[in-house]
């Protein structure tokens, strides 16, 4: 009995352990403190009981931290389960795929990545110089495992660079002093860059082959240099590390495999390491993957399933196939996401409890552990049930769209086909509006695009007028789009109005498109291009241009309005020589039109598949809208183009439709 | 040499060309000694700021004429800088508020401020103020206008304010009771005739009368773009012959190419080169506002009675939203979007109507 109530202590201080574990350094570190401060309270046997808590809460710190860093992936070797062994690891690892035909890839780009590998590992070809293949996708969409699975099979090994961790963080304070002592033969920081590392790297990989070792089974020389994680200095000086590829190309010897994973937010570091010109220069072959298909993506699950559940022998809980259907829809293409919450979920009904509660299980009394169980059987049928939401929240990855696509699913608009009207329909006097049901939802599109209202519609208005082919509709469209803009202009009330806003863009443009009114409209024909908005370029030209205007002709002493609209373009048809060069050059420029010439100053630039849409804040900023509340509108005035400015050289380079 | 416009302006009250009584009056207002606040306000090209300057000629002599422009950054209590640029002489400032924006407010208060805190050097034979000359005081913020307010009762013995602006609609009603508001009509035609004739005597230049007239039609009794034109057609042809061209301003060629672009076709692809070409004029420095007047004046030469009225009504709904939205595009689209449609289905309705 008293062996129980021990046990139940120790549990229950277990317990509180779990909700203030940061409590014991205060209770240990300055336990006198804290006890002071209680004594007015409480009397002498809860304080002696508290110290005591203390105490033992202090001594079992360290294993109950284990405990906690433990939680995450369940796994903790708590004495008899030890015996299951590798149960516990995780699926990914666990089911790596060692075959092509495990390989949830679409078929047609292991066969590039595979010509690919073959072509430059032919050492009859003979091909001078390094190759270098730069491999994309968004995570988890399989690139690691499609170059792992084709060097095996290619039978050559593979080189991987990791980045090092430095190491003078874990000197002794003794080696930490020698270092500054003047007197010490080897004086200064023994410390060498990451970026001269890699180069270092770089070029033994290429050099030398890898030592002969005894049961080394078979050596072949050919191998593979795989780069996966870059040093952090590249992104901040990307010409570092195209010097160092430049040299890889002219000296190299091996293929070089470059892995980077697509991000939707920011600058996209594929297009900052690798920029365009440097692909065409050095022959960078660009393989980009997409996010694993949903298909393919169950097929590997339901197997990992099937195996998982006849080595367990019951132990995991097989999930249904609306719940895989569930977990394949929430990863979005992210198939270790998506085995990883397959195992979560799996493991919920069973190990999880087991792991939480050892103590109940295990030696603790029967009865409690009974109930207990007995309990949550009873419980089972309605858990079950709730599996399906709970796995969305566990392996539910924010799901997000590029920019591309989700414009593409606002100006395509496709509609669900319904033949048979159940609903009430429109009276003939509305008949014009009736439209069949959308298949996407505009705000979640536009919310998934990772964009702010305003600057989805700019791309829209950019966009439009490409998909519409009757002016009475532009008419309306157009309608829809000022509209947006007037209810996001008070800048007091933009961030409650910025939803609406975008809402009244999305919808007012896809009901006043009549030509795609019905599922079966045949309007949708053909690819467009699509562009990026033109107007923040031009308005952020028009505000320089009048700054310009204002400082170059002060000394007319003329409201802005005449000297644009009066004084800029009769000088310009004046013989005047009075002017300093600056203000003719400027003159030349803005207060002549070139008449009759087609406009295009601006060239478009076409947005390629992958981008993401942020621009230069700068210029999103409004002058009009910024008051004290809103951070200052910023200088433009010198400032660089908007970082994609090179992008629109390649026009060529368009993906297909994907809406 | 300089523009005609500059060579011949007028630095005295008495030798002004035209309202010359009203010259006569502000010269006495000048000499009786107490100067108020002024508020001058008329469309653009009517000689406010000539007169303006002769008017501080008179009070000052030649002295004002020594202009110096000044680059004078201002920090507001927010710790942001603000840059802008004034022209001053040794007794007045110039200053064009409106442009620092949002903080026009600390603009004028800091400026006014410091022209005010600093006594004249010889106050026994110089007037004992200052003038502060505020150009576009219509467009200066609420906000501004109160500050200006206050502003203006404080310094009132050191310094004072003339405040130059094309409508009093805008000025909050305080300002416009605390000064003595003066009105500069546009000149009559034969006012702009004599004067475009009187500035080609001297510079030797035979203008014929009819020309004259027409220029001065033609730019809407506007002086300053009157004489700029007549410059223009020096440049273009001399001797002047009666019915030569008068050469338009560029972006009105291409606004009115722009127009008939639209006129002739309306279709999605034709707004989208509209939509270029507008993006075109506001590279150049044409305000939206200027672009969505220029179309209407000349789409509606194109319509027919009672098209009229909707294109014009179509235009004012734009253009308040054009004032009250952010992105100016959306709006001006809008606007030649609507037209089109109307335009359109008006020219089918036509022909359908020949048809029967």
């Amino acid at each position: 009995m008293s062996k129980l109530s021990a046990g139940r202590k120790a549990s229950s201080s277990k317990l509180s352990s779990w909700v203030e574990p940061s409590f014991g350094d205060l209770f240990s570190d300055s336990g006198l403190n804290s006890f002071r401060l209680k004594k007015g309270v409480s009397s002498g046997e809860t304080e002696s009981k508290s110290r005591k808590a203390a105490a033992d809460i202090g001594g079992q710190r360290p294993s109950k931290r284990r405990a906690v860093s433990g939680l995450p992936e369940p796994q903790v070797p708590t004495g008899s389960e030890l015996s299951h062994g590798g149960h516990d690891d995780p699926w990914v690892d666990k089911h790596t795929p060692c075959a092509q035909a495990d390989l949830a890839v679409h078929k047609k780009k292991i066969e590039e990545v595979e010509h690919w590998l073959k072509s430059k590992l032919d050492i009859k070809s003979e091909v001078k110089g390094g190759a270098i293949l730069l491999l994309t996708g968004p995570s988890g969409c399989g690139k690691t495992a499609t170059v792992r699975v084709l060097t095996q099979e290619l039978g050559c090994r593979v080189q991987e660079w990791s980045n090092p961790t430095t190491i003078s963080e874990f000197r002794t304070e003794e080696s930490f002093r020698e270092t500054f002592d003047p007197g010490s033969r080897f004086n200064g920081f023994h410390g060498v860059s990451q970026t001269a590392e890699f180069q270092e790297f770089l070029l033994r990989a290429n050099k030398y082959d890898r030592l002969p070792m005894l049961g080394d089974g078979v050596t072949s020389g050919r191998k593979v240099i795989l780069v996966e994680d870059l040093p952090n200095q590249f992104y901040r000086q990307p010409a570092c590390l195209h010097d160092i590829l430049r040299r890889f190309v002219r000296t190299g010897r091996c293929p070089l495999v470059f892995i980077v994973s697509d991000c939707l937010s920011g600058s996209s570091s594929s297009r900052l390491l690798f920029p365009r010109d440097l692909q065409e220069d050095l022959g960078v072959w660009n393989i980009s993957f997409n996010p694993v298909a949903p298909t393919s993506m169950m097929k590997v699950l339901s197997r990992i399933v099937i195996q998982e559940a006849a080595r367990s022998g019951g132990r995991v809980v097989v999930p249904d196939k609306a719940a895989l259907d569930l977990l394949c829809a929430g990863s979005s293409g992210d198939i270790r996401s998506a085995i990883n919450s397959l195992q979560f979920s799996c493991l919920t009904d069973g190990s999880l409890e087991t792991s939480l509660w050892p103590g109940k299980k295990g030696k603790a009394s029967a009865s409690v552990g009974r109930g207990v169980s007995r309990a949550r059987s009873k419980s089972k049928a309605c858990k079950r049930s709730e599996i399906q939401d709970c796995s969305q929240a566990i392996g539910g990855k924010d799901a997000s769209l590029f920019l591309f696509r989700a414009l593409g699913k606002i100006l395509y608009c496709k509609r669900e086909n319904c033949t048979s009207p159940e609903g009430p329909s429109l009276p003939a006097h509305l008949s014009e509006h009736q439209r069949d049901t959308l298949l996407v939802d505009p705000e979640v599109v536009v919310e998934k695009s990772h964009m702010s209202g305003e600057l989805f519609n700019l791309y829209l208005q950019q966009n439009y007028l490409d998909f519409f082919s009757d002016v009475e509709d532009v008419a309306r469209a157009s309608e829809y789009l000022s509209d947006s803009d007037f209810l996001t202009a008070e800048w007091s009330s933009r961030s409650t109005m910025r939803e609406y806003g975008s809402s009244v863009a999305t919808r007012g443009l896809i009901h006043s498109n009549s030509a795609r009114a019905r599922a079966d409209s045949q309007a949708s024909g053909g690819f467009r291009p699509l562009h990026k908005p033109h107007w923040l370029l031009v308005n952020k030209k028009y505000r320089e241009n009048c700054q310009a205007a204002q400082c170059l002709f002060t000394s007319y002493c003329l409201t802005p309005l005449s000297l644009q609209t009066e004084l800029l373009p009769y000088l310009a048809q004046l013989t005047n020589t009075m002017r300093n060069q600056a203000q003719i050059a400027f003159i030349q420029d803005v207060g002549r039109l070139a008449l009759r010439k087609y406009p295009g100053r601006m060239k478009l630039e076409a947005l390629t598949d992958r981008e993401p849409g942020t621009l230069d804040e700068d210029s999103e900023e409004e002058e009009e809208g910024a008051g004290p509340a809103v951070p200052a509108p910023p200088d433009t005035q010198g400032s660089a183009p908007g970082p994609e400015e090179p992008e629109g050289l390649h026009p060529a380079l368009q993906p297909g439709p994907r809406g | 040499m300089s523009l005609w416009v500059d060579k011949y302006r007028p630095t005295a009250l008495g030798k002004l060309d035209y309202h010359k009584e009203q010259a006569n009056q502000l010269k006495n207002l000048v000499q009786c000694g107490d100067f108020p606040h002024l508020l001058i306000y008329g469309p653009s090209g009517a000689g406010k700021k000539t007169r303006i300057m002769c008017l501080l000629r008179e009070l000052y002599g030649p002295g004002v004429e020594k202009l110096r422009i000044e680059h004078q950054s201002i920090t507001a209590p927010s710790k942001k800088k603000i840059e802008i640029n004034s022209i001053a002489s040794n007794y007045h400032l110039e200053v064009n508020a409106s442009d620092a924006g949002n903080s026009d407010r600390v603009v004028i208060q800091e400026l006014i401020k410091t022209v005010a805190q600093s006594q004249q050097i010889q106050s026994s034979t110089q007037r004992e103020f200052k003038v502060v000359l505020l150009t576009e005081v219509d467009r200066l913020t609420k906000d501004a206008q109160h500050a200006l307010r206050r502003t203006m009762e404080k310094y009132m013995s050191t310094c004072r304010l003339i405040l130059c602006c094309n409508s009093t609609s805008k000025v909050i009603a305080p300002i416009r009771s605390r000064c003595l508001a003066v009105r500069v009509p546009l000149p009559s035609t034969e006012e702009v005739c004599s004067v475009l004739t009187s500035v080609c005597r001297k510079e030797g230049l035979l203008l014929p009368g009819e020309l004259a007239k027409r220029i001065a039609e033609k730019s809407g009794r506007n002086l300053r773009r009157a004489l700029l034109m007549c410059e223009a057609c020096r440049v273009q042809q001399y001797p002047f012959s009666a019915d030569q061209d008068i050469p338009n301003t560029d972006w009105e060629v291409y606004l009115k190419e722009t127009a008939n672009a639209i006129v002739s076709q309306q279709s999605p692809q034709r707004l989208l080169e509209v939509r270029a070409r507008l993006y075109e004029l506001l590279t150049h420095c044409i305000p939206p506002e200027i672009i969505i007047k220029g179309l209407v004046s000349e789409l509606l030469s194109n319509c027919d009675g009672h098209l009229k009225a909707e294109v014009a009504q179509m235009a004012a709904y734009y253009e308040h939203r054009l004032q009250l939205g952010n992105k100016a595009i959306y709006h001006l689209e809008a606007f030649v979007a609507k037209f089109m449609a109307v335009y359109k289905k008006f020219m089918e309705d036509g022909l359908d109507a020949m048809m029967f």
